[in-house]
């Protein structure tokens, strides 16, 4: 691994913090971070990856700050980058918003962090629930002298500390699927995959052991039945505190989960779906006068349930202008800053069809600057359904006080990230 | 905010509030000014001047105070080593603290202090922190020793610290077992870093399940070390590891995966079940939210194919391009659905990648041209096709770089010539960088007669040579009409002399008055000249060379490689990198760069030039061949070139050419 130094900078480039964890490098050498950048970005051939001389930036961007790490080891390229994820994963969990303004703000704690998270170039403590208890918030307002020593920083169970009391016990469970499609101009899918994840939110006193069932398939072979509709799990991945030889055993998830939130599991499936929000366009240009875009979306889920807030972002040329709108149901909206339509609509049925219509000017002068062609877009979330038919079939808690705890269900398919 | 003075006034104030015995008092507002200073150094102000007075505030029970001043001291204590050993009692105080938090925290900082003769101070409190009761003192500690021995290097390794240090390999606390490792691995670097042996590396396999995703990534590159005795051994250890394949940190699986590779390098048949089983996780990694992470797990598929080029073919609809992604991630996407043609996704691929070549990216089209350029070696027919339709959209830079595309294939596979013929008349209204020029005029040239009207076309770029800038330009064209001149010379015969009789008289005339002229093509003009008037039979001998070579196709079309030639590099940062850049990166660490423009011996030089000149050495022959030759060299380089060695010889040779 081993990180020289990591820096945070604002857009300019202007380091913001920054932490010299080896000192076998030259603070100096970020000042050829920028301008490598921006050359590379001239020239087409921007990665995440710069050198100069013998130094190594790795770098990712969040918001409008970049994270920096520098070494001049042929380090394990993974494995920075997802310590500056996991870094910007803690920082967001302190400020909430983690931006130039937070860091600014928040310059004592984002010292403090740095500190623990890494020790000569190497990760520490990274988990943002375990700093959490010996960096504080409140580390601005002066109270006790002594602090307490956490107990998580020694525990065997590094994720989750002893002695949690909660009044009431509850867990509940997300079921999170995002369907990530492509469709090509002629309208046959290029792309289809459903990204899905548990998500656990828990409230639970001591050390309460968790067993998780799901329809797996396999499981179900494994035991001889094969009634119910199953699911075939694929690239299953889970939390650490899943024991994971018990699940290569007879396929059960068992653990001791972290308090709070956090996933339990992700998984993905590869079949095949039908587009659930199915649109069909008509998209007429005339030059130098004026545009008009037909669109048609149908819902092809069960009529049963219905998609909330449905977004179909429509992309027009950069000076398209005098936008007009109708629509059969929904509200369309013209954002000029992003060249899109974006046409909403609050509930939309299985089965339904439903029509939007623009028209733009076009000046008579046309630009020349090229345009891309980016695809229309659609986001939306249909609540109690999952495209894959994965079920928690049971949650069973068991801590030793022999405490009663309720565990709720709660399903959710959502448009994904492409 | 303290109103904005200038640095000096500011740092004269902090001065002046630290002092101050009220502020001292208030502990709050002690604490804000503290602040202040600490605001100061991360905005790159030098507040080193108020170190005394920071020494003082190390004195307090307030831990967040405490690290504050720390951090001062570790930042400053290089430029003041002397005031920096006032805080050491301090520290050394700290480090008996009852609150194991007070004690890593001095501890940690002392270690930090890099400053000469520290070490003394150090040992003791490092030593004793290695046994401390709380183990994060002892994560501390640990990589103390390595940070102590960074600072001697002279000084010899105390074989007691290693010792200790190997045995807390046992200890109980995962993160102190795995920065015993690292810091051992600092220490015996002279010596091989870290030895693991058949109970260490066991005791190491037996603890995974405890580590976090940092040390399972890392305990897992130190098992590399370790050689296993026998066949049976290597089973053991890939089955207990098997999980970690499935991990949900792509750090740890790619770690898995080397690990699994260099295990089982001599049983073939298990590195490539490994590999078949990466592909799940690996093509997550592609897709994951982490465009960082994305663009690394592509780089290792695009490793991975260099050995199994037909391994992902039946997913390579991941590797389509999403209208977000950045270029980086659709070079690489580009190249690798390259790889992964075969007869039954021909057909899809293609298609995807003509979409690319009318992106906005004038650099991501080419990228995407070329690579179909690069299928077209397999598929000609299919690809030619392709791109011949791309010359409808009439756009300079996507026929300048169909045109550079056809003239590589025309060599590599001669098969396609006619077809390519066909598409050529045209384009040369939608030309005008050089390399598309160049690329043209070449085919025209070498290819003229299977195209009615090149005779013409060359004659226009002839009459406009005035205008040309480019030297390579204007050789490529001499060259063309004289290779054209051969199998057409009655459309040639004019305007080859009208051409000819420019580059020469008109470069007489100029040389006399102006040096920076371009004497290659001169010499160029010269040189047909010379063997025109030598005669037909002669001129033919020379320039009828071969018209294609498809033995050249080796060098594009990768030969296979084995597994274990990457599996070294697997998981580093040279994957990541373009292959020339990363050459050029290691070769750079091992010797110094060439002085640029002081005195460079003949030897070199004349080294230099060669290279230069020969083509052979620009081509990489995983970029795909191009047949610039790169005699471009502009006469300012030559100039400057030839000044250095024998800049007097030249000026006799011009003064006897003139006479």
């Amino acid at each position: 691994m081993s990180a020289s130094a990591v820096f945070v900078l604002d857009l300019k480039g202007k380091p913001l913090i920054c932490r010299n964890y080896k000192g076998d490098i030259n603070m100096m050498e970020i000042d050829h971070f920028m301008p490598l950048v921006v050359q590379r970005e001239e020239e087409g051939n921007l990665t995440p990856l710069l050198v100069h001389g013998k130094v190594h930036f790795l770098w990712i961007k969040h918001s409008n700050l970049y994270l920096v790490a520098l070494t001049n080891k042929n380090a394990n390229a993974a494995l920075v980058y997802s310590f500056l994820y996991k870094v910007v994963e803690v920082f967001t969990e302190y400020f909430k918003e983690l931006e130039e303004e937070s860091i600014r703000d928040n310059f004592v704690i984002v010292y403090e962090l740095l500190d623990e998270v890494m020790d000569f170039g190497f990760p520490q403590t990274t988990e943002s629930k375990i700093l959490q208890e010996y960096i504080t918030q409140q580390g601005n307002k002066l109270e006790t002298a002594k602090s307490r020593v956490p107990t998580t920083v020694t525990n065997a169970v590094s994720w989750r500390s002893e002695g949690l009391k909660y009044k009431k016990n509850e867990v509940f469970i997300d079921v999170i699927e995002s369907v990530n499609l492509l469709v090509n101009s002629n309208g046959s899918v290029l792309l289809s995959e459903i990204v899905g994840s548990v998500k656990l939110k828990v409230f639970l006193s001591g050390m309460p052991e968790l067993r998780l069932g799901l329809n797996d398939r396999v499981l179900f072979e494994l035991t001889g039945r094969n009634k119910n509709k199953t699911v075939e799990l694929e690239d299953v991945k889970f939390h650490q505190c899943v024991r994971l030889s018990r699940f290569e055993n007879d396929r059960t998830i068992s653990f001791i989960p972290p308090d709070g939130d956090f996933e339990l599991m992700s998984y993905r499936l590869n079949t095949q779906v039908k587009p659930l929000i199915w649109i069909e366009s008509v998209i007429e240009k005339f030059s130098h006068s004026r545009l008009e875009i037909m669109v048609k979306a149908k819902g092809q889920f069960k009529k049963q349930s219905v998609a909330n807030n449905v977004e179909i972002s429509v992309p027009v040329p950069s000076d398209a202008d005098s936008p007009k709108f109708k629509t059969s149901v929904g509200s369309a909206k013209y954002v000029p800053e992003k060249n899109v339509v974006v046409w909403t609509i609050k509930s939309f049925p299985g089965g339904k069809e439903y029509l939007m219509r623009a028209h733009f000017g076009l000046p008579s002068v046309e630009t020349e600057e090229l345009e891309g062609k980016p695809p229309i877009g659609v986001k939306f979330e249909i609540p109690y359904f999952t495209v894959s038919g994965i079920q928690v079939r049971y949650m069973k808690i068991i801590e030793k006080s022999g405490y009663q705890a309720l565990p709720w269900v709660r399903y959710i398919t959502q448009s994904g990230g492409m | 905010m303290m109103p904005y003075l200038g640095s000096e006034d500011a740092v004269r104030e902090l001065k002046k509030a630290l002092s101050n015995p009220h502020i001292q008092g208030d502990r709050l507002r002690y604490r804000n000014v503290i602040h202040k200073v600490i605001r100061h150094m991360t905005l790159g102000v030098d507040v080193s001047s108020v170190f005394m007075e920071m020494v003082k505030a190390s004195a307090t029970v307030d831990i967040v105070q405490k690290k504050l001043v720390y951090l001062y001291m570790c930042t400053y204590a290089p430029q003041k080593p002397d005031l920096a050993l006032l805080t050491i009692n301090t520290l050394c105080k700290d480090c008996s603290d009852p609150n194991p938090m007070v004690r890593g925290l001095a501890l940690r900082s002392m270690c930090n202090l890099r400053m000469p003769g520290i070490q003394e101070y150090i040992q003791q409190p490092v030593q004793n922190g290695l046994r401390d009761k709380a183990s994060y003192v002892r994560r501390v500690a640990v990589l103390g020793c390595a940070k102590m021995q960074r600072q001697q290097w002279d000084v010899e390794i105390d074989g007691a610290i290693v010792n200790e240090l190997y045995s807390l390999l046992r200890d109980p606390d995962p993160i102190v077992l795995v920065n015993s490792l690292r810091a051992l691995e600092e220490i015996l670097r002279g010596e091989g870093g870290v030895v693991i042996n058949k109970p260490i590396a066991h005791h190491l396999l037996n603890r995974m399940a405890d580590l976090d995703q940092w040390g399972q990534s890392e305990v897992l590159t130190f098992l590399l070390r370790y050689k296993p005795r026998s066949e049976e051994e290597v089973f053991d250890i890939l089955n207990i590891l098997d999980n970690y394949l499935k991990s949900t940190h792509i750090s740890v699986v790619m770690g898995a995966t080397k690990l699994f590779l260099a295990l089982a390098k001599a049983f073939p048949h298990v590195q490539s079940d490994v590999l078949v089983r990466l592909k799940g996780p690996l093509l997550a990694a592609c897709t994951s939210e982490s465009r960082e992470m994305c663009f690394a797990a592509l780089c290792h598929v695009r490793e991975i194919l260099r050995s199994l080029p037909g391994h992902f073919s039946n997913l390579y609809k991941k590797f389509f391009c999403s209208y977000n992604d950045p270029h980086y991630i659709k070079n690489q996407k580009i190249d690798i659905l390259c790889e992964l043609v075969n007869d039954e996704n021909v057909h899809s691929i293609l298609e995807e990648l003509r979409v690319c070549c009318t992106d906005v990216s004038t650099q991501l089209a080419h990228t995407a041209v070329f690579a179909i350029g690069r299928i077209a070696r397999t598929y000609s027919e299919k690809c030619v096709k392709i791109l011949a339709g791309l010359l409808e959209y009439k756009q300079e830079h996507i026929t300048s770089a169909v045109v550079q595309t056809f003239r590589d294939l025309v060599w590599l596979c001669p098969q396609c010539t006619g077809s390519v013929c066909q598409a050529v008349p045209g384009c040369e209204e939608n030309i005008q960088d050089n390399e598309g020029k160049q690329a043209l005029i070449w085919l025209l040239g070498m290819h003229g007669e299977l195209i009615p009207n090149a005779p013409y076309i060359l004659e226009d770029y002839a009459d406009n040579i005035k205008t040309e800038l480019s030297p390579t330009v204007k050789m490529e064209l001499l060259t063309a009409l004289v290779r054209l001149f051969l199998s057409r010379p009655a459309e040639c015969q004019d305007m080859l002399g009208r051409l000819i009789y420019y580059c020469i008289v008109f470069y007489e005339k100029i040389i006399i008055t102006e040096e920076e002229t371009n004497m290659a093509v001169r010499d160029r003009g010269l040189f047909y000249y010379r063997l025109l008037s030598s005669g037909i039979n002669d001129m033919k001998r020379v320039l009828s060379g071969p018209k294609s070579d498809s033995s050249l196709g080796v060098l594009g079309d990768r030969t296979e490689q084995p597994v274990n030639s990457w599996v070294p590099v697997f998981n580093t940062l040279a994957p990541l990198y373009d292959k020339k850049l990363w050459e050029s990166i290691t070769a750079s660490s091992g010797k110094c760069e060439l002085p640029v423009g002081s005195k460079t011996n003949t030897k070199t030089l004349v080294a230099d030039f060669q290279t230069s000149l020969d083509p052979e050495t620009h081509h990489d022959p995983h970029d795909g061949v191009t047949l610039l030759s790169d005699i471009a060299m502009t006469s300012e380089l030559f100039e400057e070139k030839m000044d250095h060695s024998n800049h007097r010889s030249l000026l006799e040779h011009r003064m006897e050419e003139k006479r």
